[in-house]
């Protein structure tokens, strides 16, 4: 056994440089399949919240873009006075906005204050953050990922140039930062009684809301409502369309690229150059040391232990490659100035050790399907005709 | 003197498995360089090609895009008094006032997810503002009736726009419209737009606003002066030419390309690594082979050479096999996407395409994956000892 590890150590280090170049062709491929896959998962992570939130999202049932009364509040809270199945009902209203001498687009919601805190339970989680929301007409809770994109801390006056009329500077102050890994990293939930107050002196119309979410009990509620509501609201001049959340968020997400499915693809192309390139190695290995393994058999080693040898020296070859190739990424991202990077979509990339194994596993898989044929090969080899096809 | 190429082809099909898994590694490269800069150039083509440099269009300071843009009609009454406003035969002012808004559409396949499209109001002095706009099928819709036209872009990627289709527009849908044209734009973002009759599309929104003004300057000289005319006290509004306007919607596209750059970036360096792999053991298989190249005369640079031109060879085989596979994989992708801009809130339908531009930097990255690789192998090769190497078996 132990003469077997010798041999096979042996084998990997002969020729360092082949070995070095075969690593690192299956350790970038794992990059790339990490990156995306990361990409993937923290969409995924943030639908699977949305899912679990167990609210439900109203539009006006033409589009997302035509203005909801705010009036619409009252009459659903009245589906259910007992607030059992349905919990609470918070409307928005979309303001989206930059702030001055910057290019990049935030994306502001001016929300019921009141409602907000029981609506989304995932934010102002500490007594004093409620207070100071409660208390502050300014006040505005921030993404984290926006607040360390931008340099945002709690107790920050920021002004924010609306994307809508009357795209008159606001100010705000800053109450919490989400810090609550449940809450929206991106959003920017300001009160809707604030900034109605503001636009008012304009002339802009108030009283009207892009969306309402609601808040349900449980599962069987959230169904019961999807549909209620808009049944609710038939053949008004206020049509609806109820969507949980999911549904809600995935829209945008899908309409951005198509992101999780593109990346999908890209993430299985690169597997399959991390195979090919892993595959070449092996089978010039293989035919370099073709009278090796005609020794070998012909000293009596059996054909299992010849295809043992060359899948376990595939094997650790791409198993090294691929653990190189997890472990950058995930150290970039956690631990250096890259971790404040923006991404399409999810903005900031928390790569979870899950994927970090899911690649290392993926490229032993490699190791295997790529010493395929050269340990067949080596296995059923007849040694009269190896040591014959020798010079 | 040189080593013939023909040596190097034959030395490429000795080692046949070697040689097609290499080529198989660049040529998938080539495939996700293509695929993803196309997806950058289909929106940038569809942008560019949008607007003209003679017009300047107008929307409330303040507002990103014509979507969120509101302007009243006694602000838009004001833009009459630009200077060097073209005017048609009749003496009509070039001034198109136009109100975007925006309905749900369900794309065609994929499950029917819809999609915000935009819809713009016009007046018939739009058709002389934006000349590109024509109708290829049907006609055009007459004021006052129920009628829209459809872009061809947006006939494609979404469902039921197809011609003498109903479709519920309206601040609840409430109104059905009928597509009596399709019209082309020289493949520009309006092509993904639905056009109806401002006054009637105004009536179903329930809104008489105007999202923007578009002017036709009499000539292209005459624009800076009337864009600071529309700045300046006298208007307050925002102008600026239809070209940046379109050119801005298209910063989006940089990122595809930053991002293209990166992933592309890290996987021609792991093929970098595939090709000087199979070039060296190319090398340390024949190493008599080039001591008696060496011995015969040829010189160490026509080696470096030889070797270099063998990958050069490969990685060309590869970039055309590459842009095959391309063209292959972009209808399984889908050749039509369409993307969310978050600046108008509206979606722009585009075509993948493969520019010549995207096929010079595929073989670019091809070229110079088949160069490095090969160097290092090459110089190896270069160094080996004659005798030494003339004398092992």
């Amino acid at each position: 056994m132990k003469l077997r590890l010798l041999y096979l150590a042996r084998n990997l280090t002969r020729n360092p440089l082949r070995s070095g170049l075969t690593c690192a062709a299956v350790a970038l491929p794992i990059i790339i399949f990490v990156l995306s896959a990361g990409v993937i998962d923290g969409i995924e992570h943030f639908l699977d919240n949305s899912s679990r939130q167990l609210r439900l999202a109203v539009t006006q049932k033409a589009s997302i873009s035509n203005p909801l009364p705010s009036g619409l509040r009252p009459k659903m809270e009245s589906l259910d006075p007992t607030r059992q199945g349905l919990r609470s009902v918070c409307g928005m209203r979309w303001l989206g906005g930059k702030i001055e001498n910057d290019q990049r687009v935030l994306s502001t919601v001016a929300v019921d204050a009141d409602t907000f805190p029981a609506t989304f339970p995932e934010h102002l989680q500490s007594a004093e953050e409620l207070a100071a929301w409660q208390r502050d007409r300014q006040a505005i809770v921030v993404g984290r990922n926006a607040a360390s994109q931008f340099g945002w801390k709690v107790g920050d006056r920021i002004t924010i140039r609306p994307s809508v009329p009357p795209y008159a500077p606001i100010e705000f102050h800053i109450v919490s930062t989400a810090p609550n890994p449940d809450a929206d990293p991106l959003t920017l939930l300001c009160r809707l009684d604030y900034v109605e107050e503001e636009v008012k002196k304009f002339g802009v119309p108030v009283d009207i809301v892009h969306f309402f979410f609601v808040k349900c009990g449980s599962k069987a509620d959230l169904e019961h409502y999807r549909a209620a509501i808009d049944k609710f609201f038939a053949n008004s001049p206020d049509e609806t369309l109820t969507q949980d959340e999911k549904a809600f968020m995935n829209q945008f997400i899908t309409q951005q690229f198509n992101l999780p499915r593109n990346l999908s693809i890209l993430a299985a192309v690169t597997v399959f150059v991390a195979v090919m390139a892993a595959m070449n190695t092996m089978s010039m290995s293989f035919r370099d040391r073709l009278s090796e393994f005609a020794t070998l058999k012909a000293m009596g080693f059996g054909g299992g232990v010849v295809f043992l040898m060359v899948q376990f020296e595939s094997l650790l070859l791409c198993g090294t490659g691929g653990l190189a190739g997890a472990l950058a990424p995930y150290v970039a991202f956690t631990y250096t100035p890259l971790a404040h990077i923006t991404v399409p979509v999810i903005q900031a990339l928390n790569i979870r050790p899950l994927v970090c194994f899911q690649a290392v596993g993926i490229s032993l898989l490699v190791g295997l399907v790529a010493a395929l044929w050269p340990s067949w090969a080596a296995a059923r080899m007849r040694v009269v005709d190896a040591f014959r096809a020798l010079e | 003197m040189a080593i013939p190429l023909y040596y190097n082809w034959r030395n490429l099909l000795a080692r046949r498995l070697s040689t097609i898994l290499t080529l198989v590694v660049v040529a998938v490269i080539i495939v996700v360089l293509c695929t993803l800069l196309s997806f950058a150039a289909g929106i940038r083509a569809s942008l560019v090609a949008t607007g003209s440099s003679i017009n300047v269009i107008v929307l409330k300071p303040g507002a990103t895009a014509e979507s969120t843009s509101i302007i009243q009609p006694e602000e838009s009454i004001r833009l009459a008094q630009t200077p060097d406003v073209a005017r048609d035969a009749a003496g009509n002012l070039l001034m198109s006032t136009e109100v975007c808004v925006q309905t749900d559409i369900p794309r065609k396949g994929q499950g029917g997810a819809s999609a915000n499209v935009a819809l713009r109001g016009v007046d018939d002095v739009a058709f002389a503002v934006h000349p590109e706009v024509h109708i290829t099928e049907g006609r055009n819709f007459r004021q006052g009736m129920l009628e829209v036209i459809v872009g061809k872009a947006a006939c494609a990627r979404f469902a039921g726009l197809n011609l003498g289709a109903e479709v519920s527009l309206g601040r609840h849908g409430q109104r059905q419209y009928q597509v009596v044209g399709i019209f082309e734009a020289k493949g520009g973002a309006l092509e993904s737009e639905i056009w109806a009759p401002r006054t009637m599309l105004c009536d179903s929104y329930q809104r008489r606003m105007a999202s923007s003004v578009c002017l036709r300057m009499s000539d292209a000289a005459s624009a800076p002066a009337a864009i600071e005319y529309i700045n300046g006290p006298t208007v307050q509004l925002d102008g600026k030419l239809e070209t940046k306007y379109y050119d801005d919607l298209a910063s989006k596209t940089r990122d595809i390309v930053v991002l293209t750059t990166v992933l592309v970036g890290i996987m021609a360096v792991g093929a970098v690594f595939a090709v000087a792999n199979t070039m060296y053991s190319s090398v340390d298989g024949r190493r008599r082979e080039i001591a008696m190249l060496r011995a015969i005369g040829f010189s160490r640079s026509a080696i470096v050479l030889a070797l270099v031109t063998e990958s050069l060879l490969l990685s060309s085989i590869a970039w055309a096999c590459g842009l095959g596979a391309c063209t292959l994989v972009m209808p399984l992708i889908g050749q039509r996407q369409d993307f969310l801009s978050d600046q108008t809130w509206t979606v722009l339908a585009y075509e993948l395409r493969l520019t010549p531009m995207i096929i010079v930097a595929a073989l670019a990255l091809a070229v110079i994956v088949g160069a490095t690789g090969a160097v290092a192998p090459a110089l190896r090769a270069a160094r080996l000892d004659v005798l030494e190497a003339l004398r092992k078996a």
